[in-house]
């Protein structure tokens, strides 16, 4: 029992990791390697927001997840757009504008105990024989709502339609109209924001530090490839079977297995079917 | 006729020695000879005196330089070969293990682990790589992005060969020139041997994989045994680096593995100018010894390091060396249009 | 344009090398200090030491020969605290703090104790000698007894997993006659320090009769404990035997046992749950645990020893706030003082004469009285007059109280009333 609701909050708090990053890379085609970067930073301005500007919890937070997005569009206008079209420079960019982030952040001081933000609201219930504290169930809660959104977003919807078609074909896009500048910011400004709003609704679970901003970006990675990269039932999908992945590990094997479940998980699934479970099946563009 | 405003176009012409050093009329004279010699025998030159000047300290970042610029060379051996690796820790850290493994179990002497490293850590690297040669691009470097971290994770996990802690004590070169002249030589020998082998047919067909594989394919060449080829090379170059570094710090541990060894390699090349193998080379040159340099101010090392690497994939994304090329050989005018 | 400023931050870059040592006024004695800066025993180290140095030079400095002679610390970053780095670099770090700077002696050094290991090579080669405080590896003395003619440059200012491991025993122990528990599951991380921790405890509750629910390590960068508390409260674990150092791991242990609502106590070295500010970030959460702090005035001070009061007194009055990092602190302290007193025995900066002036000291510092054994480490056992000592706490109602060893306490171990 303990099991199912353990692996399920695991599973969630990977979608959430993945959500931003799949909304960039996997459905508009745009590499956003400072995705684990953006996610520290949105807890630590909140931190900043909530400590040192006394604001009230939830303005902090909104104000965060704002300043996240205006980053990220930052982000495509000065970094990816002088690049678009070399995948590699893509990623070395994006990568390495997230770990100056990062390095930052420790540079000005922010490590240590006192980087922590506090639950949103104390106390749990117990489900069966086990105690769920609400901050967890909040977190589930938001991990579907935001999948959901999401999905219903990238089909429903003018913008999310644009950014699909963004992806599959930039001219014909051009042609129809689809400024596709606009367009990639804007689905960067998303990505950031929706790493701001896991940040949020996670960090207050455990303490902030940069490091964590290099994990969450290999989990976001790892949840996108093994679900597809433009599926969004792939990512709950993948997202599940990583996070049950890990805590069956801990659960029957040993915990110190626990880091190895991503990592064997996206070198199979790129041998086996390199689109992802849910992928749509590129024979022709990822297999020679 | 209405104004028009006037427009500007670059034009490149070549200079007027190059145009005079090419063929036959190269031996012309001295201007020419020199013209063409200089460019390469400066920077051979240069490294070998370099050892003897160089003290203590910056002695150790000019080894950390050749052989950051051996793992460059090898993932432009890669690239040329259309497989963009985003893993060169793993070539580095299996050839460490290997060398660290022999040297610790075995007692064998730097002599004989080098060699046995060279060997088993290109071997390793094509067998594990080999089931992914049929991926292409950005998949392809995302199971070496991978690899190396895995492998870390085991190690870390399964506490076999050293475990975290890692097999110190190692055996050391015999003496320090030995060290030095040993990584610049190694270094230039690649460089050189790469860049005839690319001109070579073996490189021509190595380098239409990169641009066509299917055309590649239909003229009956078995591109998978190709790759693996250069897998192996590649491979091979980076375990001597690795192998070179566990007897060059008598120590070896699951850190070989890091991302730092895969990351450098990649930000030597995209300053230095992918495609030419002097490009990764000249890189490295300039990296490590600025990264070395900047440890002087602290925190910000990495981050000042990280604007550096931004800085130069946007600003000059062609790379420093073919900038340096063309300003070499050609002059810029700008010119009225219309 | 993109060029230009490429040009120039490269041109700035290399420009910070000929920036030049600072002035070689009156020739100060230079005690380097090659730690990861950004953990809080790396930082909170260097303030003490920083602390110490001003103290002496205050007085004139340090007398070698004839002359007294200022003492200056001169700090790099071997970044090592950080799991990500290749110990390779932290090496690279350590030589050119070695070489560039010619430190006549170090102090704190790194932090990892794979690091630590590894730098025995190196400081046997360049014969500077290492007063290592912060690495807790067992290790270190089994190398040193493998050449110690070679490795006799090596101190220990401090403990090792073995002693921390001693008591905390004894804490477990009162555990055991006073309340009955005898329940108890381990969370090692998985460094050769901590599995030394847990491995003695193990062993020990073996002896003593305590039955094991689990013994579980995790990869140093855990960040999800959820698999290991739920083993815990299912096997109806009473203690929970924690040790860990990285403060990530530690900080979301802290937060998860709180949510999870496991019920058991929470012993062992668990550094977020044991420093002074603690109860203000972690909530009462963390009321009844009980942590081992090594040596004793690292960030708790003691009513029973007046010297612990005095520093932590002079530390907060200069930087504001108590340590961080809840152990090793007084000994950065100690190691300069040590380090003052054995050249001045000396009466010379040569390396061999300022190792055997080392091997005598007899220095009664902060954390006892610290005197070298023939590994080269300080020896610890429980009367401040003739050893080191370290001291186990428990929080009560928002306050550290020392409950073990029993000269020491100012009050008795309790038990939760949700234990009762």
């Amino acid at each position: 029992m303990s099991l199912l609701i353990y692996g399920t909050i695991s599973s969630i708090v990977l979608a959430l990791y993945a959500v931003g990053f799949s909304l960039t890379y996997g459905i508009s085609g745009l590499a956003n390697f400072a995705h684990g970067a953006l996610y520290i930073l949105s807890g630590f301005i909140a931190w900043s927001f909530l400590n040192q500007a006394e604001l009230p919890y939830f303005l902090s937070a909104i104000l965060s997840i704002v300043i996240s997005g205006f980053i990220g569009f930052a982000i495509y206008w000065g970094l990816l757009l002088r690049v678009r079209g070399i995948p590699l420079a893509e990623i070395v960019v994006t990568f390495a504008a997230g770990v100056a982030i990062l390095e930052l952040l420790t540079w000005k001081g922010f490590y240590g105990i006192q980087y922590s933000l506090p639950l949103f609201v104390e106390g749990g219930i117990e489900i069966g024989e086990v105690a769920v504290d609400y901050q967890r169930l909040f977190v589930i809660g938001t991990g579907l709502v935001l999948v959901i959104l999401l999905y219903l977003f990238v089909h429903y919807t003018k913008i999310g339609l644009a950014f699909r078609g963004m992806a599959q074909n930039e001219r014909t896009a051009l042609s129809v109209g689809i400024e596709s500048d606009w367009i990639g910011s804007l689905s960067l400004a998303f990505g950031s924001a929706l790493a701001g709003v896991a940040a949020i609704v996670i960090l207050p679970m455990g303490l902030m530090e940069s490091a964590i901003g290099y994990e969450v970006i290999i989990y976001a990675l790892a949840v996108a490839i093994v679900g597809g990269l433009e599926s969004t039932p792939g990512i709950i999908v993948a997202s599940f079977i990583l996070g049950f992945g890990q805590v069956a590990t801990a659960k029957f094997l040993s915990a110190k297995w626990m880091i190895i479940v991503p990592l064997v998980a996206i070198i199979f699934v790129l041998v086996i079917r390199p689109s992802g479970l849910f992928g749509k099946f590129k024979e022709l563009e990822e297999r020679i | 006729m209405p104004e028009v405003e006037a427009r500007y176009r670059k034009k490149r012409l070549d200079r007027g020695i190059k145009a005079r050093a090419d063929t036959i009329f190269a031996i012309a004279s001295y201007r020419e000879i020199l013209y063409l010699l200089l460019p390469r025998a400066l920077p051979v030159i240069l490294l070998l005196v370099l050892p003897l000047m160089l003290k203590g300290y910056w002695g150790k970042v000019l080894i950390y330089s050749c052989m950051v610029g051996l793992l460059a060379l090898s993932w432009d051996f890669l690239a040329c070969c259309g497989l963009f690796s985003l893993g060169q820790a793993l070539f580095f850290g299996l050839g460490a293990y290997v060398a660290g493994i022999l040297s610790y179990y075995l007692h064998w002497p730097p002599i004989l682990t080098i060699p046995a490293a060279i060997l088993g850590g290109g071997l390793l690297s094509a067998i594990l790589l080999s089931p992914v040669l049929r991926l292409r691009g950005v998949y392809f470097a995302m199971v070496t992005l991978m690899m190396p971290l895995l492998f870390m994770k085991m190690i870390e996990t399964t506490g076999l060969v050293g475990g975290s802690h890692g097999l110190s004590s190692l055996a050391p070169f015999p003496n320090e020139w030995v060290a030095r002249y040993l990584a610049v030589g190694a270094f230039l020998l690649v460089l050189f041997i790469f860049r005839r082998m690319i001109n070579e047919d073996y490189g021509l067909v190595l380098k239409a994989i990169r641009d066509d594989d299917r055309a590649v394919m239909s003229a009956a060449i078995n591109i998978y045994w190709r790759k693996t080829q250069a897998l192996f090379v590649a491979g091979a170059v980076g375990a001597f680096a690795g192998a070179f570094m566990t007897h060059h710090y008598q120590f070896v541990g699951m850190s070989v593995f890091a991302l730092d060894y895969s990351i450098l390699p990649l930000a030597a090349s995209a300053l230095g100018g992918p495609g030419t193998f002097a490009g990764p080379a000249l890189g490295s040159m300039i990296l490590v010894p600025l990264s070395e340099a900047l440890r002087a101010l602290g925190g910000l090392r990495i981050a000042i390091y990280c604007f550096i690497l931004i800085l130069s994939v946007i600003g000059l994304p062609e790379g420093i060396f073919h900038y340096i090329e063309r300003k070499y050989h050609q002059f810029e005018r700008l010119v009225r249009v219309g | 344009m993109c060029l230009i400023l490429l040009a120039m931050l490269i041109g700035i870059s290399c420009s910070v090398i000929f920036i030049p040592a600072s002035s070689r006024s009156a020739e100060p004695i230079i005690v380097g200090v090659p730690t990861s800066i950004y953990t809080p025993f790396g930082r909170d180290g260097l303030k003490a030491v920083n602390m110490a140095v001003e103290e002496i030079n205050a007085k004139g400095g340090v007398l070698v020969g004839k002359e007294k002679r200022p003492l200056k610390v001169v700090v790099t970053d071997t970044r090592d605290g950080e799991p990500t780095t290749p110990v390779h670099d932290a090496l690279m770090a350590y030589e050119k703090l070695i070489l560039e700077q010619k430190p006549h002696a170090t102090v704190i050094a790194p932090f990892r104790s794979e690091t630590i290991i590894a730098s025995m090579d190196l400081v046997a080669k360049y014969k500077v000698p290492q007063l290592h405080t912060i690495a807790q590896t067992p290790q270190f003395q089994a190398k040193f007894r493998t050449d110690p003619e070679k490795y006799k440059y090596l101190f220990r200012v401090g403990t090792d997993a073995a002693i921390d491991a001693g008591y905390i025993s004894g804490a477990l122990d009162a555990l055991k006659t006073d309340f009955g528990l005898n329940r108890i599951y381990f969370i090692p991380q998985d460094t050769l320090w901590a599995l030394g921790f847990i491995g003695i405890l193990r062993k020990h509750c073996e002896k003593t009769g305590w039955q094991e629910i689990g013994y579980e390590p995790y990869a140093a960068g855990a960040t999800d404990f959820s698999p290991g508390l739920t083993k815990a409260k299912e096997g109806k674990a009473q203690v929970i035997a924690m040790v860990w150092d990285v403060p990530l791991g530690a900080g979301i242990f802290s937060k998860q046992w709180a949510a999870m609502k496991v019920p058991s106590l929470v012993v062992g070295f668990v550094p977020p749950m044991a420093a002074a500010d603690a109860w203000k970030t972690l909530g009462k959460n963390i009321e009844y645990s009980i942590q081992v702090e090594f040596p004793v005035g690292s960030s708790l001070a003691l009513k029973k020893l007046p010297k612990t009061v005095g520093f932590l007194d002079k530390f907060k009055k200069e930087f504001g706030k108590l340590p961080e990092g809840a152990a090793t602190i007084s000994s950065s302290y100690d190691a300069v003082y040590i380090l003052a007193q054995a050249i001045e025995r000396a009466g010379s900066l040569d390396p061999d004469k300022l190792v055997s002036a080392l091997e005598q000291t007899d220095y009664k510092g902060v954390g006892g009285r610290l005197r070298f054994n023939k590994d080269h480490i300080i020896v610890f056992d429980s009367n401040p007059e003739e050893t080191g000592v370290c001291v186990v706490f428990q929080w009560k109602k928002g306050e550290r109280v020392p409950v073990y060893p029993a000269f020491l306490a100012e009050g008795k171990i309790e038990l939760p009333p949700w234990m009762k």
